[in-house]
């Protein structure tokens, strides 16, 4: 009776060791990524964080290493993608669980998750492919490649994010309300748009900052479109950018010493602005949680 | 109350509807010219060589001794000392089309002395110094049955075929492989813990809380993070095993979560009724509980094969973009591209988009296939319970 | 007499799908007067009340025959669906304000309706508190998410949402069910402070509540009106013995 016991106690540790490595992991990337990227603003010959955060030139060649034109970059082709992307998904997420027919949303939805599996690159295919070919030709400038292709692109990468998530949201919304609202002679535009659409207000904020968080992370699509200049903030929707990610894997392969340790450093940054939208997220969440 | 805006408002309705099946449209639209993009453009280059051959072709010295043969049959494609069928391709070389069971390439030489089997579709583009390029097969077959009368060895030069896929399928299967057997078993026995054993508290808050950063961590600070742990840190290079030891990590989330949710829907009765029975915990979670939740953990399989097949940030620079079936794990032999990262290696530094968009298609008809797959599991299990 | 029947019923059969939920219904529904459907569960009360300001649209394979006319006009063919329920208001069972402030829930339908002034709308949402008698409670909190109320208050919150359109019926589906005996009270003495005004028409279970509030009593049985008549002669003198076994409780 005893042994079994103990051994239900050791195998209860072993699952717990199994579910601290979620810990460990997330303790190890920040300590590693951090120690490195943090490593070159401090000791001898240490590099100014303030002119590293507020720098606008990259060229490690001269030790030059500034990335508030990258931070602009990211925040301004993320911003352009909630603002075109936002609207789009939640007006087809609302298409999806309000309005259309069950034939039309057997199709739709399909496509969605779809849309939602394809890999990073195969945007990156197809922004190289068409959007570049289109923004050259209307475009004052020389190249395609620029903010107003990343913000196309990353559109295109948040929109099955912000409708499943929305589309979920509005599903939860009781029936209740739109009797309610229809029962006071609101038509089914203003049930949806003025009850339905109010009361999931939580969930589709939490699938728009969950937006945020992807477009500002991609990498690999955004880095075949970008143009990825070596400085300078973007004054227009045609100029080129270099978003932080894009930074980071553009030089990593040849990177070392100052170089790599900069790289990292640009990882840190990048890793703030994530924490903070997925600090945020949780909260959203956990408030949506304590209201039900 | 009179509804004096009647007008206004079905303007307004109408405004509402008609923006809800634009953008409807338009999620759908992208989608389409996506999907229309990549298959136009990749579709011609896929067949059966494509998905089978090798990336690089591939040039081997052999040796091989002839048979002295008597054959009679000396139609124009056989070579009789050779026990081999040949035609001449594209090139003007001579390509391999059938092999005779006794066919004495299959037992020849490579240039150190090791084994070297000739395969169908090999080209042989010397024989001795002579060049085969537009060689009559009259003329190589003469050449091949002097040589034969002697008892002679003869060197040839053998070239495989490249431009073929099969070193990243089998990489990437490689990796999904390895992958699912670090993360699969952690993640489960995670969910496993976080469900039925921990108890409200700091320890669930913390670890609950580091699964949702992990959620939320781009790829390219896990390629970030591996390639300085795994590649450089534990000298293990641009290798498979540091490619999924980074995604092990990246895909915990994935699985806690998703076979979580499985353990979640479990009805409490079934807990209950066992351990009424005199079963203890661990016999009612093995017995029980994880059967139960099979299909949800199928589907966190299935989402998680998704997720390493379009992974590429996080791959290229811990198992590196050679296009080789990796034979180690770790080191030199073991770095392997991966479809997604050769896909992205072609695009970005070869600029060569018709085989991209090839391997693009390869690629979503895979993602679409998983789709279904998840789908199938998810609807068949929820239906019965 | 004549003058005074605010719907007329006639020959009304509905269908969810094969399944035949009224069956021939045919009643006259008396202006300024409180109406009460009662019956056992699934005898078909709560679907008819749903006929009349049509939220069975809503269901997908329901089929009516049959006429419904209200002030003489069919509400199934002459009159817009939406001019129909700001002029025939419901409160539901559950009380169901939507997650939105006191005042926003009371405005919501004035709002939707097109009136945007903002001394308008103080005006329309005071009154329907007054109303609802419930602006006492409620006049310092205006601000405040409707759904952090008493559930009573709540419901009541709902009766004011309801009087902002400014209907002329307000149907009530079981509007005490989930509410406590001192909330349920509150209700009846407003429902029967609103029948001066309004039309009122209420579905219950609870045979107590038809019999202190309402002036006419059908009761209902497979789909079928067993009887109709004045509330004291249903439940002091019914014609029929199953409105009777009902009323004494023999069965239900």
């Amino acid at each position: 009776m005893k042994t079994t016991k103990i051994r239900e106690k050791i195998i209860e540790t072993l699952f717990l060791i199994c579910a601290l490595i979620s810990v460990i992991s997330v303790v190890a990337i920040i300590a590693f990524v951090f120690s490195k990227g943090l490593k070159p603003f401090f000791g001898e010959n240490a590099y100014s964080f303030t002119d590293f955060i507020t720098g606008v030139h990259w060229n490690p060649e001269n030790n030059q290493y500034g990335v508030f034109y990258m931070i602009a970059g990211s925040v301004f082709a993320t911003a352009g993608a909630i603002l075109v992307g936002v609207p789009i998904g939640l007006l087809t997420a609302v298409f999806i669980a309000e309005v259309a027919p069950k034939s039309i949303v057997n199709i739709i939805k399909p496509a969605i998750e779809l849309l939602a599996g394809i890999p990073s690159v195969i945007y990156g295919a197809f922004g190289m492919g068409i959007i570049l070919p289109i923004i050259q030709k209307i475009s004052p400038q020389p190249q395609g490649q620029s903010l107003l292709a990343v913000i196309c692109v990353l559109t295109i990468m948040i929109l099955p994010t912000i409708i499943t998530l929305s589309e979920s949201a509005l599903r939860a919304v009781p029936n209740s309300y739109s009797e309610a609202s229809l029962g006071l002679g609101a038509s089914k535009m203003q049930t949806i748009f003025c009850s339905v659409v109010p009361a999931a207000k939580s969930g589709i904020l939490s699938a728009t900052v969950l937006g945020i968080g992807r477009a500002i992370g991609e990498t690999m699509a955004v880095m075949m479109i970008a143009g990825n200049a070596i400085g300078g903030i973007p004054t227009s929707i045609w100029d080129k950018v270099r978003p932080l990610t894009v930074n980071i894997s553009m030089e990593m392969g040849y990177a070392s010493g100052r170089h790599q340790e900069m790289l990292f450093a640009t990882g840190v940054v990048l890793f703030v602005f994530i924490m903070f939208v997925n600090i945020t997220v949780m909260r959203i969440t956990r408030k949506a949680g304590e209201k039900n | 109350m009179k509804i004096e805006n009647n007008q206004s408002r079905i303007i307004k309705d109408t405004i509402g509807k008609i923006l809800l099946y634009l953008a409807s449209a338009l999620s759908v639209m992208t989608l389409v010219v996506i999907i229309g993009f990549v298959f136009v453009k990749g579709l011609p280059g896929i067949n059966i060589d494509f998905l089978t051959r090798q990336w690089q072709a591939k040039t081997t010295f052999i040796n091989v001794e002839l048979k002295n043969t008597e054959d009679t049959n000396l139609s124009d494609s056989y070579i009789a000392s050779l026990g081999a069928h040949v035609e001449q391709n594209e090139d003007g070389y001579i390509a391999v089309t059938k092999l005779e069971k006794d066919s004495v390439l299959k037992d020849s030489k490579n240039l150190k002395g090791a084994a070297y089997e000739v395969k169908v579709d090999d080209v042989i583009t010397k024989v001795l110094a002579t060049d085969t390029k537009n060689i009559t097969l009259e003329e190589l077959n003469k050449q091949f049955n002097d040589a034969a009368m002697n008892g002679e060895t003869l060197k040839l030069k053998v070239t495989r075929p490249g431009g073929g896929i099969k070193p990243m399928v089998v990489s990437t299967l490689y990796i999904i492989l390895l992958s699912l057997a670090i993360a699969a078993p952690i993640g489960i026995l995670s969910a496993l813990f976080l469900t039925e054993y921990a108890k409200r508290g700091k320890i669930l808050v913390v670890i609950q809380f580091a699964i949702q950063m992990l959620a939320g961590i781009p790829s390219i600070i896990y390629g970030l993070f591996g390639m300085l742990v795994f590649v450089q840190m534990l000298k293990m290079q641009y290798s498979i095993l540091a490619g999924a030891l980074t995604l092990s990590i990246l895909l915990l989330p994935t699985i806690i979560s998703t076979t979580s949710e499985a353990l979640k829907a479990i009805p409490k009765g079934y807990r209950e009724s066992s351990l009424g029975l005199g079963a203890t915990k661990l016999q009612t979670n093995f017995k029980i509980v994880l059967p139960n939740a099979l299909p949800g953990i199928l589907v966190a399989i299935i989402l998680s094969i998704g997720r390493i097949v379009g992974e590429s940030a996080a791959l290229i620079w811990t198992a590196g973009t050679i296009a080789q079936i990796p034979s180690s794990l770790t080191g030199n032999t073991a770095s392997a591209a991966t479809l997604t990262t050769k896909l992205y290696q072609l695009l970005k530094e070869e600029g060569d988009v018709a085989s991209a968009c090839s391997i693009a298609v390869v690629i979503i008809v895979l993602i679409w296939v998983l789709n279904l797959l998840s789908k199938w599991i998810t609807r068949r299990f929820t239906v019965k319970n | 007499m004549e003058n005074n029947v605010k719907f007329q019923v006639r020959d009304l059969d509905l269908y969810y799908g094969d399944f035949q939920a009224l069956k021939k219904i045919n009643m006259d529904i008396m202006k300024n007067q409180i109406t009460a459907f009662i019956g056992p569960s699934g005898c078909g009360k709560s679907t008819f009340l749903k006929t009349i300001n049509r939220m069975n649209d809503l269901i997908e394979g329901v089929r009516i025959d049959g006429t419904i006319h209200m002030d003489g006009v069919n509400i199934y063919k002459d009159i817009d669906v939406i001019n129909l329920r700001s002029r025939v208001g419901m409160v539901f069972q559950q009380p169901n304000p939507f997650p939105m402030s006191i005042y926003d829930n009371v405005a919501y339908g004035p709002r939707i309706h097109g009136i945007k002034k903002k001394s308008q709308l103080d005006e329309i949402v005071e009154k329907s508190l007054r109303q609802a008698a419930i602006w006492e409670e409620v006049k310092d909190k205006l601000k405040k998410n409707a759904q952090a109320v008493s559930g009573g208050q709540q419901q009541r919150i709902c009766i004011a949402r309801t009087l902002a359109v400014g209907p002329e019926v307000i149907l009530m589906d079981e509007p005490t069910s989930a509410l406590d005996p001192i909330s349920t009270l509150k209700i009846e003495d407003l429902a029967e402070e609103l029948k001066d005004k309004y039309t009122i028409i209420i579905v219950t279970h609870n045979m107590q509540q038809a019999s202190r509030i309402s002036d006419k009593t059908a009761f209902f049985l497979h789909g079928e009106v067993v009887e109709y008549g004045e509330t004291s002669q249903i439940f002091n003198n019914p014609k029929e013995q199953k409105t009777e076994d009902y009323i004494t409780g023999r069965f239900g």
